[in-house]
């Protein structure tokens, strides 16, 4: 019994203990290490491309990892690049076949699966086993709806496989390597985002031995062509950090001479034409607390971090640096996120999916306004819809009816939906992650809708479990976000497309026939306005059903340190971090004085 | 010399038991800090009491205010993140602390007991096999058990309640078990044997009461380290269910807060918490001592 009080003290004392021995201690820093420092806000579950849909898994696979094409680092509106694609692909036969060349000399990192362990060259082969992979049932992938119903003859060969008639040397019309460099993709429609789709990290190239090697421990075993990679399956040390070394076999390339205009003024183009990867070493950090990463960052062992809402008073104030901050060398970049963050319903809930007055009496209660306050210390746009600021259709003036607080008229909404005042309503669960932030958020959503009698119980996960639950139709109400995968809204609309359930995109289980149809009508269609009305109807059944609770963009705030280069932040390519320089020297100066 | 076995098993025989607590209640009423760490724990009883009865405090889960409003006459500990005030949360979280306290300890005295006197009493296989239980549940570090429990159980008072109640029975079962081997061969007990009376009789009605002042002593000392548990189990997000008021959660709370910084959490919690657990603690050791047969002449 009395270890726990010893327990006690130590882990009250701890915190403020820490917090102050943070900006105590002066260790000698190494002046040639370059190692760029990057935090991570939850665990990772694991290094496989086509496993990895989310943000943060993303950060890290895709240096190691890399596709046909990418986007341009300081361009905006975001802008597509080849990557190990020699040029922008060839479109002929009405946009039904797709040709792209391979750049010459590409090399797998070295790894033990390949003879002798040296990496091998990149063939157009490796990209029709790698899309195969994403398509094989058995591989379970959260993200073949890229390629769902688009590849002549793909799917196809998924319900041949899964009978057993067909393996992955069974032709498939629509996916072909005509020789070493040429990839060809047969459409069964035009795709006209099928760019955007190649440049995701789902569509990475991957090599078979490595593969046929590892198996299912691939996830922990990466081997890809990225400017990065795991030398040895130690230098991940789970739930703490994963260490990433530069790539002697990289294809190589150079910094960019171009970007928007006030680019040249931040100083962000003095490097254009400058080998490639800066860092020698990446390192991600798994800190899921907000005061350790920061006190992390403060102290120069993070060589960025987005400010926390609890710290943000003491780093800003209208809207300015504080002095105190840009003496310690600090800078920020600020920029709105292309995303929407909501609180999505299980649909195939028997009580959430059938009563959409239920829904409509959920969100009526919410307050995203306060919701900005409380958490964001107002660095958010309230969420209208499921079409973010900064794409195609999004309306400033949009104003979703069920988007308002308003006690009242959520109290009449749940009358309506047939549980006045809450009565009969059994409690529900919100499922939630384990931050200490998390639960202040949870009992904030809890606080608002006690207010009209709906009792919420939050459950409380690691990341990996709560994207397993969601995925596995566990969870019933769960606060979310979705960031775009590339500059198109149609990425966030077919969350809401019914042939997209699970392990697909679509978590709600949304399903409606008009919105299906009109979603397939849209694909036909190239960007203009007449796909933008389509968008914006599809919106509007969006928000007339209620599938989600929508709350906000989110403002990001991230600093960084004197020594760190070339930061801009990019919301769509996470392969950024080949751009960022360290000056080890510089940090060798300033780290110890911080 | 068979005079003075005798009269000492006279003493012992349960007819004379309301003189044990007599002597023990007099000696503790002489102790001025036995008296005043009383007093405290009955006030807190009852402020907690108060509050879960909507006397006081009836709803903290609604704010009051603003967020991080500062420390004033009307919330003496300020409002936390959601507006709500630190105060009356501290008090609530009084009402959790105590009941899990009364409640984890309770089940681990009713255990401990039932264990503890089985084993002593019957020995042979019945013995070896509490033995090993304990032995094996006491091989676990607390500190990885109860979390572990309440990992598989989920959130919630309920399971703290249970987790801490299961897992932190073994000492006072240990000592009972000591107890009722010595006891069990003594003359008062071998003479309810002749005279018929059951095992259980035996067992509940002869030797319980004269150990039974090991189980009050522990019943304090376990109250004392179930509220610390609970502390600590929701701090660490694994205790109770966060709509209900802890202080753990308030630590929790204020371990993001010292960045602003607000203090309230964190002073509102220490200062409720230190005054419990030393107002427990001083009233256990003087508690013991009175209870203590060796020190009665004192």
């Amino acid at each position: 019994m009395v270890k726990f009080a010893h327990r006690l003290s130590g882990v009250i004392a701890f915190t403020v203990v820490a917090a102050l021995s943070f900006s105590g201690c002066t260790k000698k820093v190494d002046d040639k290490d370059t190692t760029l420092t990057v935090p991570l806000v939850v665990n990772l579950k694991g290094l496989d491309p086509i496993q990895a849909d989310d943000l943060y898994s993303n950060m890290v696979v895709r240096n190691v990892f890399e596709g046909l094409y990418e986007y341009h680092y300081l361009k905006r509106p975001f802008t597509l690049q080849p990557a190990l694609a020699e040029s922008m692909p060839e479109v002929t036969d009405n946009g039904l076949t797709v040709t792209i060349k391979l750049k010459k000399g590409i090399k797998f990192q070295d790894n033990a699966c390949f003879p002798d362990g040296k990496g091998r060259e990149v063939v157009a082969d490796d990209f029709v086993y790698s899309f195969r992979r994403l398509a094989d049932p058995k591989s379970i992938s959260n993200g073949f709806w890229i390629f769902d119903g688009k590849i002549k003859g793909l799917n196809a060969w998924i319900d041949a496989v899964k009978t057993g008639k067909a393996d992955y040397k069974t032709p498939i019309e629509g996916l072909q390597a005509p020789d070493k460099h040429t990839l060809v993709i047969k459409l069964v429609q035009p795709y006209y985002q099928l760019n955007y789709v190649l440049a995701m990290g789902f569509a990475s190239v991957v090599p078979r031995e490595a593969i046929e090697k590892y198996g299912a421990e691939f996830i922990n075993n990466p081997v890809g062509t990225g400017p990065y990679m795991l030398e040895k399956a130690s230098d991940w040390i789970r739930n703490s950090k994963i260490t990433l070394k530069k790539n002697p076999n990289w294809r190589g390339q150079t910094y960019p001479s171009e970007g928007e205009p006030s680019d040249q003024a931040a100083g962000l183009l003095a490097d254009a034409g400058k080998a490639l990867p800066f860092a020698d070493t990446l390192v991600f950090t798994e800190m899921i607390e907000d005061q350790p990463r920061w006190q992390n960052f403060m102290k120069g062992n993070l060589d960025f971090a987005v400010i926390p809402n609890d710290n943000y008073d003491s780093a800003i104030k209208d809207n300015k640096v504080l002095p105190e901050l840009t003496a310690k060398g600090l800078s920020l970049d600020n920029s709105t996120a292309v995303e929407i963050t909501y609180i999505g319903f299980n649909l195939k809930d028997p009580l959430l999916g059938k009563n959409k007055d239920l829904r409509r009496a959920l969100s009526l209660a919410i307050d995203p306004e306060s919701y900005i306050k409380t958490f964001d210390n107002g660095r958010g746009i309230p969420a209208q819809s499921p079409l973010p600021p900064g794409l195609e259709g999004y309306d400033p003036d949009f104003k979703n009816p069920w988007v308002q607080f308003n006690v009242a008229k959520a109290k009449e909404m749940l009358a309506k939906a047939g549980f006045p005042d809450g009565k009969g309503l059994p409690e529900f669960t919100l499922e939630s992650l384990s931050s200490a932030k998390d639960r202040q958020i949870d009992q904030y959503f809890a606080s608002l809708w006690s207010a009209i009698g709906v009792k919420i119980k939050s459950s409380s996960n690691t990341w990996p479990q709560f994207q397993e639950k969601i995925k596995r139709n566990e969870a019933q109400i769960f606060p979310f976000a979705w960031g775009a995968d590339y500059p198109d809204p149609q990425n966030f609309l077919q969350l809401f497309y019914s042939k997209n359930f699970s392990p697909g995109p679509n978590d709600t289980r949304f399903s409606n026939p008009e919105f299906d149809k009109l979603y397939e009508k849209s694909l036909t269609l190239p960007s203009g306005t007449e796909r933008t009305e389509l968008y914006k109807k599809m919106r509007d059944i969006v928000v007339e059903e209620n599938p989600w609770i929508f709350l906000r963009t989110r403002k990001e705030y991230r600093f960084f340190h004197a020594w760190v280069g070339n930061f801009k932040w990019n919301h769509i390519e996470n392969a950024m971090f080949k751009y960022i320089k360290v000056d080890p020297k510089k940090r060798a100066e300033l780290k110890g004085k911080l | 010399m068979t005079v003075a076995t005798a009269n000492a098993s006279t003493v012992a025989v349960p007819s004379s038991r309301n003189s044990l607590w007599w002597d023990a209640f007099r000696r503790l009423k002489r102790s001025r800090i036995a008296v005043i760490s009383f007093v405290v724990i009955v006030a807190y009883v009852v402020i907690a009491l108060l509050a879960k009865f909507g006397v006081i405090f009836a709803d903290v889960s609604v704010p009051v205010g603003a967020q991080y409003l500062p420390f004033s006459g009307d919330h003496p500990f300020g409002t936390d993140v959601l507006g709500r005030d630190v105060l009356g949360r501290a008090i609530h979280g009084a009402a959790t602390a105590l009941s899990v306290g009364f409640i984890a300890s309770g089940i681990a005295l009713l255990i401990g007991i039932t264990l503890g006197a089985l084993a002593g009493y019957f020995g042979g296989w019945v013995d070896n096999l509490i033995v090993w239980l304990y032995t094996t549940v006491d091989s676990i570090p607390y500190i990885l058990l109860i979390p572990s429990l309440t990992f598989v159980l989920g959130r919630g008072l309920i399971n703290v309640y249970i987790a801490v109640g299961v897992t932190s029975w073994v000492t006072l079962c240990r000592l009972i078990r000591g107890e009722f081997m010595k006891h069990k061969g003594r003359d008062y007990v071998l003479a309810a044997e002749v005279l018929g009376a059951s095992h259980l009789r035996r067992i509940f009605r002869h030797i319980l009461p004269n150990v039974a002042h090991l189980g009050f002593v522990q019943f304090g000392l376990g109250f004392v380290s179930a509220i610390k548990i609970e502390v600590i189990l929701s701090y660490l997000g694994v205790g109770v269910d966060p709509s209900t008021p802890s202080w753990g959660i308030m630590l929790d709370d204020a371990k993001l807060e010292l960045a602003r910084p607000f203090w309230g959490n964190l002073i509102a919690a220490t200062l409720f918490m230190f005054f419990l657990i030393l107002a427990f603690n001083l009233f256990n050791d003087a508690l013991r001592e009175s209870l203590d047969p060796k020190l009665k002449n004192k």
